[in-house]
């Protein structure tokens, strides 16, 4: 399979971009483990003030990660105990972070020492924050922090934790001073919102403390319902740290997500509270100071509200032990836009499903076909995070899903893991592969000596028709057209290239200079739409357009399974927005920091839709047909979309 | 003296060719200060002689910068205005002023045949040519000055508040155009397509983006036909203005254009008179020009070796394709640009 191929070649920078993640970890651990913190802080302090939610649900289901997890916790917490015992004469950073981590582990023995339920719940807290930094969505269990806090009231207060204490508030002192020193916007004040908030949370856990810092009157103004400007501070503060967090996470072995990240709870909790300065400085503030930038900007843009951002981070959510790692990976992959084309998208989800099925434990006392559909369903969602799916994927997916439910009941699940693997194989196969043949095998009648045929950007269909032509003989040429900032013609381009056929390339403006000479224009497709518009890469209508103006023939290759249910009559509905950033041009350009200019939004859209008139005929595998017959096409073949 | 170009010349030519002469506007001021320093020398004696200088200069000029249409259209309306002052100071002597130039009747314009039209002797000296000539240059000058600004006062008359408006590349004309739009409209959007490979949209975005209630998209130009859909009127500048109405504009204008006429948006293009030209060429090859393909493929990337690559310049924009043109003196429609030649240039002059 020629599409494939892409995949393997394109992969290796990816890995190479890991490794120096890495590389840089240790430098930057204090800070991500700091920001992961206060993120945990924010939102215990958030429930709090919102507070009324029960906290207890996520500890219900205990997974065997889950439980692993909170052993793992123990066991570091008990290793930390024990550093403590013989006198510190560190330098001061690691002191307080000692000094941090012997009162949690206080906190641990104290509350195994009294009564078994504060046992239990403290275990859930451990178990809890495990969680948190696993998922986003479960952190906000986190609010057990305190209330385990106050349980612990009862018992005796030793000489560290009051230390602690005093170390950690004088910290948060020095961090809401530099903070208010700096800029007292909105996005600065959160920072010291959260030292506040953290101490205040502190005060009323322990009220024997002697030190009493935060005067009650401060802890009033801030616990308080925020406001609603407050609180979208907050939540990009929270952001920010999360991404932060997890980008350290990120590299670690997927498989070993659970054991990883229960080994970083403890370090995440048991790092100081707050180093004044820092804090208050660039890790933190600079990302959330952009993400509010990007919020505004996308008020900005009246026309494009409705359309998924494009600077989704996959790293966000990348930790997810129910995650399959191919889908993991599948997911950078799509995100990053290595692995770029309908047909390779599908390939390589379909790929990554029968790794997936191959791999699927079916859980006690559940069917297989429910309990697979399930687990498929999250890994899907997980991929149209990263990036909105491509129709290709989604009908491929539609079709598995129907395969499912149709799994008979009394065969070992072997067996049908074999079939839904066949079912897989043929699919690629036939709905790709052999597609792709029909459809070549019918454009060679229209290829002929002489000719001039021209093309937009890459597909592998039309490289495919190319080579095939070459191979008869046949004396013609290409013109690539191609535009910014994809540039996907230049790859298009090499691989003609290296198949020795002669080629022309310019930039889509350049198309009324060119298309005189064209006798043909080919075009790959992204998805046929039910109503006969053709959605492809943004330009192709363009293309189509102009060919159309100069009456030269334009035919879109496009395999049936590419067919979709959908209707759209323009681009703007529905289309994928992608990094505005690759618009500027490396140098010195004008649009360098257009973030800071509120008025100026440079915009990629990923498709566009050619309307049905502009297109000669469309070349399938079942037959040369006019864009009208879609839904003809769709009915024939009612397994395409449903 | 006659084909030698003057030094003038050579250095203005010099200029352009280096870059450091940039945009029509600041050619023919250029070229408009040579031709002006030709008027004022010595070395001619009749108006014959002074056209014969001109037209050697000004085919020295075309020779040498065949794109830029600019001079060439100057030195027609020296040559034009030239004939006038002279035929003008020649009826004064005369004394049948009143008669021949007074009543350029309806019935006269019906009935006047060639033979009628005596040609005139441009050979005779005549007194006071001179002065007559640079005062009648000191108003083109001033037309020439105040010619962005005149069309640009115009903006409101064609732009109404939250439109969406669509725009390709960097013209200066256009530029103020808009801004001049954006500060008696509100809330007006202005997409810019960044015209690669030099990406001149660029620049254009960022100054607008100076400007407050307004809303400023920077598309890569495949995304032109998408947008289109969106936009109310498209407003482009252009190189020159051909004889049939034709454009022959920035690369990437024909795309706007046809998409423009796809969703029946209207074009506007923005074009002082010193732009039209009485050129009659319907097919780009008549006049295009390749660029450097540097910045389309890097050299020296694989594919690049063999594979043909073109960067070319202009755009030929057929005249059905353009709604009006915008020019100092108000707006016309395509159709009338022949029209305005005629009055701007003398038929005689067409040629060089």
């Amino acid at each position: 399979m020629v599409v494939t191929s892409e995949q393997g070649s394109t992969s290796f920078p990816v890995s190479k971009q890991k490794k120096q993640r890495q590389r840089n970890r240790p430098r930057n651990k204090r800070n991500r483990s700091q920001d992961t913190k206060i993120q945990t802080q924010i939102e215990s302090a958030m429930q709090k003030a919102g507070s009324n939610q029960q906290p207890n649900a996520s500890a219900a289901d205990k997974s065997r990660e889950q439980v692993m997890a909170e052993r793992e916790a123990k066991k570091l917490a008990k290793q930390s105990k024990k550093q403590k015992q013989p006198p510190n004469q560190t330098p001061a950073t690691t002191i307080i972070t000692e000094v941090e981590q012997t009162t949690i582990t206080q906190k641990l023995t104290t509350t195994t020492t009294t009564t078994t339920k504060s046992k239990d719940n403290n275990n859930k807290n451990q178990l809890s924050l495990a969680a948190a930094s696993i998922t986003p969505t479960t952190a906000a269990v986190a609010t057990n922090i305190p209330v385990s806090a106050d349980s612990i009231t009862t018992g005796e207060k030793t000489r560290d934790q009051i230390k602690a204490e005093r170390e950690a508030k004088k910290a948060a002192k020095h961090a809401a001073k530099s903070s208010k020193s700096v800029k007292a916007n909105n996005v600065d004040a959160v920072p010291q919102q959260l030292n506040n908030l953290h101490v205040a949370a502190k005060t009323t856990g322990n009220e024997t403390a002697a030190t009493e810092v935060s005067s009650p009157a401060d802890q009033e103004k801030k616990k308080p319902p925020l406001s609603k400007a407050e609180r979208r501070a907050v939540q990009e503060a929270q952001r920010a740290a999360k991404a932060q967090g997890q980008t350290k996470t990120k590299a670690a072995p997927i498989t070993q997500a659970a054991a990883s990240s229960a080994k970083a709870t403890p370090k995440v909790s048991a790092t100081p509270v707050k180093e004044p300065k820092r804090d208050s400085e660039s890790p933190a503030k600079s990302p959330v100071k952009l993400s509010t930038l990007k919020a505004e900007r996308e008020c900005k843009m009246k026309l494009f509200n409705h359309l998924a951002s494009a600077d989704k981070d996959a790293s966000l959510f990348v930790n997810d032990p129910n995650l399959h790692p191919s889908m993991a990976r599948l997911g950078v992959q799509y995100a990053e836009r290595t692995v770029v084309g309908s047909n390779a998208r599908c390939i390589a989800f379909l790929h990554a499903l029968r790794q997936v099925v191959r791999d699927f434990e079916t859980p006690a006392k559940k069917e297989f076909g429910r309990s697979l559909d399930v687990a498929v369903k999250h890994h899907v969602d997980h991929l149209n995070k990263c990036r909105p799916l491509a129709v290709s994927v989604y009908n491929a997916y539609k079709q598995f899903k129907n395969q499912l439910t149709q799994l008979p009941a009394d065969q070992p699940e072997t067996e049908l893991k074999d079939q839904l693997e066949h079912f897989i194989d043929t699919y690629i196969e036939n709905q790709i592969g052999k597609a792709a043949q029909a459809i070549s095998s019918s454009m060679q009648e229209k290829i002929t000596d002489g000719d001039v045929l021209l093309t937009f950007a890459c597909s592998s269909l039309i490289q495919f028709i190319c080579e095939e032509a070459k191979r008869r003989q046949v004396a013609f040429r290409v013109i690539v057209v191609d535009s910014r900032p994809f540039c996907e013609g230049q790859e298009m381009l090499r691989r003609l290239h290296a198949h020795g056929i002669p080629c022309t390339y310019v930039l889509i403006n350049a198309i009324g200079y060119v298309m005189p000479e064209a006798t043909k224009v080919m075009l790959g497709a992204h998805a046929l739409l039910a109503n006969g518009y053709v959605m492809a890469r943004t330009g192709t209508a363009q293309v189509a357009l102009v060919a159309n103006a100069h009456n030269v023939p334009v035919l879109v290759c496009c395999e049936t399974h590419k067919f979709s249910e959908r209707f759209q009559t323009d681009a703007i509905v529905y289309n994928e927005l992608c990094d505005p950033n690759q618009l500027v041009m490396s140098g010195k350009c004008c649009l360098n920091n257009w973030q800071t200019k509120s008025r100026l939004t440079p915009l990629n859209l990923s498709y566009d839709i050619t309307p049905p008139e502009l297109v000669s005929a469309v070349v399938t595998e079942v037959a040369i047909l006019p864009c009208t017959s879609v839904p003809v096409i769709l009915r024939i073949k009612p397994d395409i979309g449903y | 003296m006659r084909e030698q170009p003057l030094r003038e010349v050579t250095q203005l030519i010099h200029a352009i060719e280096m870059g450091l002469v940039e945009g029509s506007y600041s050619i023919t001021n250029k070229t408009l200060d040579i031709f002006k320093y030709i008027i004022m020398s010595k070395s001619w004696q009749s108006a014959e002689a002074l056209m014969q200088i001109v037209r050697a200069q000004s085919r020295i000029l075309q020779a040498a910068l065949p794109q830029e249409t600019v001079t060439s259209n100057i030195a027609r309306r020296i040559l034009k205005m030239t004939r006038e002052e002279f035929d003008l100071l020649q009826a004064k002597v005369q004394h049948f002023a009143d008669d021949s130039q007074a009543s350029l009747s309806l019935h006269k314009l019906v009935t006047q045949t060639s033979e009628n039209c005596v040609s005139v002797d441009y050979s005779l000296p005549q007194q006071g040519l001179r002065e007559a000539l640079l005062d009648h240059l000191q108003e083109v000058e001033t037309e020439l000055e105040t010619s962005s600004e005149n069309i640009s006062v115009q903006a409101e008359e064609h732009i109404h508040s939250s439109e969406i408006i669509l725009t390709l590349g960097h013209s200066r004309s256009v530029e103020n155009f808009l801004k001049r739009a954006i500060k008696k409209r509100q809330y007006l959007t202005i997409i810019v397509a960044e015209c690669a490979p030099s990406c001149r949209g660029h620049n254009l975005a960022a100054t607008l983006a100076q400007e407050k209630n307004v809303e400023i998209i920077v598309i890569p130009d495949a995304s032109i036909f998408a947008m289109m859909s969106r936009v109310n009127k498209v407003i482009i500048g252009t190189h020159s203005v051909l004889a049939n109405g034709g454009l022959r504009a920035a690369c990437g204008a024909y795309t706007v254009a046809l998409a423009a006429k796809h969703y029946s948006v209207p074009v506007i293009v923005l074009a002082p008179m010193y732009k039209l030209s009485p050129l009659h060429l319907c097919e780009q090859d008549a006049f295009n020009m390749v660029g450097c393909a540097e910045d389309v493929i890097a050299y020296d990337s694989l594919p690049a070796r063999d594979a043909k690559v073109y960067s070319p310049i202009f755009d030929y924009v057929p005249p059905e394709l353009v709604t009006l043109f915008i020019s100092n003196t108000g707006g016309h429609a395509p159709s009338y640009v022949y029209r305005l030649l005629s009055e701007l240039y003398h038929p005689e002059d067409l040629e060089i």
